[in-house]
């Protein structure tokens, strides 16, 4: 291979170095209003009056959306949500969590729009309010919806109580299982909410017409978007998404697109809102609030014999995707491990708090850590090495996981090891200030995959008039260099060097469709989809050049910018001729089809709950002040089975972008509430993030085995990188310290009070 | 962020009475606190008297031996400086400390005092040093302790219209060291658990002569330290009384629970931070 494999920079770089990449709060169209929001004070409400017409007496407001003007108008639907329909577009009856919509201000400026803000007379009611889902689940607790809205088939509510999701997982027998075992391990584990932070900010310019709308955002699916505008707004809508910068799960299903579209069909006008950092905080999709419980049977050799574990996540103030992403992560709740006797247990619950989104893996991470800080508990009560105990469990090839799935390709072994030779050298010694200690876990991950087969990504290659190939991609450029990998796809099979394609990503108008940027999944599929396009162009280009050049196809080769025989290289035509002869560009479309099931060469069928498992190992190696309680991480390894790396530098530094943003919620960062339900952490100056001066040293590895299906042998792992990572420290924290924490952040002061604890308690 | 009036008049006495000619108005100087609070609606003026226009609040001077620092110098002016680093580099070290290089570029020595935040770290090293603020008022201009000019969070000694021009500090001692230690959760550019700043003189034996201790971010101000000075004096700095040092100060701060930690764990940073910082200025006093 020439092109996959290799580490061209990003067709983009040298464009964002320089500046001169557009995003999309740098965006002007013409005619163009700002809108600004006003957002509930209060956590939970009745909104018992609200009048707008002083904010439109102000001078340069256009105008000012309510619950009166959507329930107004026949053509727009009120309720938005993909798979929970249950976020009116502006409060109609009710607000749900402090920062809930409750008007839109449309002006001239931003700043008249913030003015007039004040001027909107509201009346609220306050209700009794549940920011904890435990308490939101007790019989009794007062229902945040009256009635449930799931769409997606997935979903299975509890009507008449909070619990907006509540799903199974379950093979051989739990109870037998735990019978067999020769000890029985239970611990409690918590992770409080964060937020994304993503560089850009989120925005949206809607312009919306009698007879057809057009968004421009930064989302993360703008495919599924289109299709929700259009059951809303019932009008053909395009969605356009130009480079993001960054979303990390946070932008995948906000609802902000249609909030501001309501507005322009209101101001018959093209209306932009760019949400402030503080509004990302206050409004914006967070990680949820996480607890689970892991009980765990081993034999004496420390084979696992039975897991049970039930897990609650947060799904804040409406469920649009929340409840989905919890269900998801049911299929690797209980590790990468042979387990003959599984029951998990999912709750995903309503409360008075913001909604909840995918956060990079989300809550993969926090299943991990539950399950590998409990293994190292095990291995050391046992008295078997803390990685010896992981191999005699892992999942290897031709294992069944608790999905039923076959598992091929894993090498999470291998991935272990990887992680642990990164760290290698003599174990790092403590001192009377400092504790040190390493620490190491893995993970499985999956990718989002249909219970039926259907087509999730298609792709078109284009050779154009000027002799170059264009790729149309849905997959939104977010920072993961995804136009270069799939130029390096369709290059590598068409038999051209990556100079000669260029990209365009991500405008529903000109692009065929995809079902997101999310899941670590657009490698694999849309990659398949380019795969696909390219090879059925290349044909095509072969076959036309076989006419002009009057010989076979299979004698012919196309390489840089023409088609020459194989045998007679002189005698060729240059690809800008070849479309001239054939008087109109070459275009292919291409696609992937997923779900449905996996048959093996015996013909023996399993089921497919995810297209491709992605396994992992991390290790970190720790530093704890005895002084302060503070942690540092000096060094942290991870190695992933990518299946291939198409672009190994982008791969490497991925792995490095996501351990360097779970830093963050591992040590420090937690968004916090106060007990009337209002936000503490409300800005920055509040909300520490990691930056360079917290960053340890990274020790990235690839294990790459080819994975049977992907592109080339890839598949996705955008998101695992930093899914080990809190376990990981928790195990070197022990290793450090030899006080086990349940939850994250491991913020300095509760570290030092442990210690202090365990010092008193080994003195006293 | 709301519409407000701007101006940039060219000298500090024309500043002070635009400022002092109408109710709601707010002196910018490097903007990394006031732009934020304009931000965030904390703050919703109907003037903005931009004082970067008043070239005469520039500049590094050096009176008797003293050094004079105009209230427009930034941080990053003072991290660099080698006329600070040589004569007070218990400055230079908490300038170097405060934020981001993007911040500290930005930021001013007037804007950090007159800011009047208690977590700040200049300031602290300031009081340490013995410093005076200088406060113009239209053309008068008055002197006094920086470590009498604040009154609380975000309150000074400054009266309405008047604006810091410049701080001054004594002639440097011989014999003398400082240090400016500080701690924070996460990042090393977030708001401080708490800061400390040292300033101690030996005699020719090794014995301390004279000591100022300052904590910062646990109290309402900065704190001056007086007791643990005090316990410092008459003899050489070491382990012990730099731990009694620690022990007196943490006792006298007065921090709150918070974000960034309970006042339990307040006070313990603060003994660390005490006996590092008292420790390293008696090293550097006897280099």
């Amino acid at each position: 291979m020439r092109v996959v494999g290799s580490s061209p920079p990003t067709l983009e770089a040298e464009d964002k170095v320089a500046g001169r990449t557009r995003y999309l709060p740098d965006e002007v169209v013409p005619g163009m209003a700002h809108a600004k929001v006003l957002r509930s004070p209060y956590a939970h409400a009745r909104l018992v009056f609200i009048d707008a017409s002083p904010a439109r007496a102000l001078p340069g407001v256009v105008c000012v959306l309510t619950r009166d003007e959507v329930l107004a108008d026949p053509r727009v639907g009120n309720l938005y949500g993909y798979v929970f329909r249950d976020a009116p577009l502006v409060a109609i009856d009710r607000v749900r969590y402090q920062g809930d919509i409750v008007a839109v201000v449309v002006a001239e400026d931003v700043h008249t729009a913030e003015e007039a803000l004040e001027l909107i007379d509201v009346e609220y009611e306050e209700l009794p309010r549940l920011l904890d889902a435990e308490e939101a689940m007790s019989p009794g607790a007062p229902l945040i919806h009256d009635r449930m809205y799931p769409i997606a088939s997935e979903l299975h509510p509890i009507e008449g109580t909070n619990v907006c999701h509540r799903s199974t997982l379950e093979t051989g027998d739990v109870e037998r299982g735990f019978a067999e075992a020769d000890a029985v391990f239970e611990d409690v584990y918590e992770a409080p909410p964060v937020q994304h932070c993503a560089l850009e900010l989120h925005a949206v310019i809607a312009d919306v017409r009698d007879d057809a709308m057009t968004v421009r955002t930064n989302c993360q699916a703008p495919f599924p978007l289109k299709a929700e505008l259009e059951r809303i707004f019932k009008r053909p809508a395009r969605v356009i998404v130009s480079y993001v910068g960054g979303g990390f799960g946070s932008k995948s299903r906000d609802r902000i697109e249609a909030v501001v579209a309501a507005a322009s069909n209101l101001a018959k006008r093209p209306v932009r809102l760019v949400l402030t950092q503080e509004e990302t905080f206050l409004a914006g999709y967070i990680r949820p609030a996480f607890k689970c419980w892991i009980k765990t049977g081993v034999t004496r050799d420390g084979i696992i014999t039975a897991r049970s574990y039930r897990f609650i996540t947060d799904a804040g103030a409406y469920a649009i995707t929340g409840a989905r992403s919890a269900n998801n992560t049911v299929k690797v709740a209980a590790g990468p491990y042979r387990i003959p006797n599984a029951f998990v247990e999912c709750f995903a619950v309503y409360t008075n708090k913001p909604p909840s989104a995918p956060y990079r893996g989300l809550p993969t991470t926090q299943h991990t850590m539950a399950y590998e800080t409990q293994m190292d508990r095990i291995a050391d009560e046992l008295g078997i090495d803390r990685v010896e105990i992981r191999k005699r469990n892992l999942l290897k090839d031709g294992d069944i996981h608790i999905t039923g799935d076959l598992i091929r390709s894993s090498h999470v072994a291998e991935c272990l090891d990887g992680a642990v030779a990164a760290l290698s050298g003599p174990a790092p010694a403590g001192d009377e200030q400092t504790l040190r200690g390493r620490g190491f876990g893995c993970t499985i991950k999956y990718t989002l995959t249909p219970p039926q087969p259907s087509v999730e990504s298609e792709a078109a290659v284009e050779l154009g008039a000027d002799g170059r190939f264009e790729v149309r991609a849905a997959t939104v450029n977010i920072g993961q260099g995804s136009d270069t990998t799939m130029a390096q796809i369709a290059a590598e099979a068409l038999g051209v060097g990556l100079e000669q394609m260029r990209v365009v990503h991500s405008d529903t108008a000109l692009v065929p469709p995809d079902s997101s940027t999310t899941a670590s999944r657009s490698t694999y599929h849309m990659g398949n989809a380019v795969l696909d396009a390219a090879t059925r162009l290349r044909a095509e280009v072969l076959e036309v050049a076989s006419g002009l050049l009057e010989e076979e196809p299979d004698a012919l080769r196309l390489d840089g910018d023409g088609v020459r025989l194989a045998s007679a290289p002189e005698r060729r035509v240059a690809l800008d001729e070849l479309v001239a002869a054939n008087g109109a560009p070459l275009l292919q479309y291409g696609q992937c089809e997923v779900g449905g099931e996996y048959v093996d060469e015996q013909g023996k069928r399993y089921p497919v709950a995810s297209t491709f498992w992605t396994f992992a190992a991390a290790g970190a190696e720790v530093e704890v002040s005895r002084e302060t309680g503070q942690i540092t991480l000096s060094r942290v390894s991870c190695a992933v089975n990518v299946g291939r790396a198409v672009n190994p530098v982008s791969v490497h530094k991925q792995i490095e972008g996501g351990l360097g943003m779970e830093l963050g919620p591992t040590l420090f960062e937690r968004l916090v509430w106060d007990g009337d339900g209002q936000l503490l952490t409300s800005s920055l100056l509040d909300y520490p993030l990691p930056t360079m001066s917290t960053m340890p040293r990274y020790e990235t590895a690839l294990v790459e085995p080819g994975f049977p299906g992907g592109p080339y042998g890839a598949k996705g792992m955008g998101e695992v990188g930093s899914v080990v990572l809190p376990a990981a420290v928790l195990n070197a924290v022990y290793d450090a310290t030899g006080v086990r924490f349940h939850s994250v952040p491991l913020h300095p002061e509760a570290v030092l009070r442990a210690l202090e604890e365990a010092g008193e308690a080994a003195n006293g | 962020m709301r519409n407000f009036e701007y101006a940039q008049p060219a000298t500090a006495s024309e500043a002070s009475r635009l400022l002092a000619d109408s109710d709601d108005t707010l002196a910018l100087s490097g903007g990394t606190a006031a732009v934020v609070l304009l931000h965030l609606g904390l703050l919703r003026p109907s003037l903005v008297v931009d004082l970067g226009g008043a070239t005469e609040m520039q500049g590094i001077e050096r009176p008797n031996g003293g050094m004079r620092v105009g209230a427009l110098t930034t941080i990053r002016t003072l991290e660099t400086s080698a006329a600070v680093a040589v004569a007070y580099p218990i400055l230079a070290e908490a300038a170097s400390q405060v934020g981001s290089v993007r911040v500290r570029n930005a930021a001013t020595v007037g804007g950090a005092v007159a800011y009047g935040e208690p977590q700040t770290d200049v300031p602290a090293a300031l009081i340490a040093l013995g410093a005076e603020v200088e406060a113009q008022h239209g053309d008068s201009r008055r002197s006094l302790p920086l470590a009498d000019f604040f009154h609380g969070p975000y309150e000074t000694d400054l009266a309405h219209g008047e604006i810091v021009s410049a701080v001054s500090l004594p002639a440097p001692q011989a014999r003398t060291g400082g240090c400016h230690a500080k701690f924070t959760i996460g990042s090393m550019e977030h708001k401080p658990v708490a800061n400390a700043s040292a300033v101690v003189t030996l005699d020719a034996d090794g014995a301390c002569l004279a000591a100022r201790v300052v904590v910062g971010a646990v109290g309402p101000t900065p704190l001056v330290a007086e007791r643990a000075a005090s316990a410092l004096l008459g003899a050489p700095i070491g382990e012990a009384n730099a731990r009694e040092a620690a022990r007196v100060a943490a006792e006298d701060a007065e921090p709150i629970d918070d974000l960034r930690g309970s006042a339990w764990y307040k006070r313990r940073i603060v003994r660390v931070l005490v006996e590092r910082a008292v420790r390293r200025a008696a090293e550097r006093a006897a280099a």
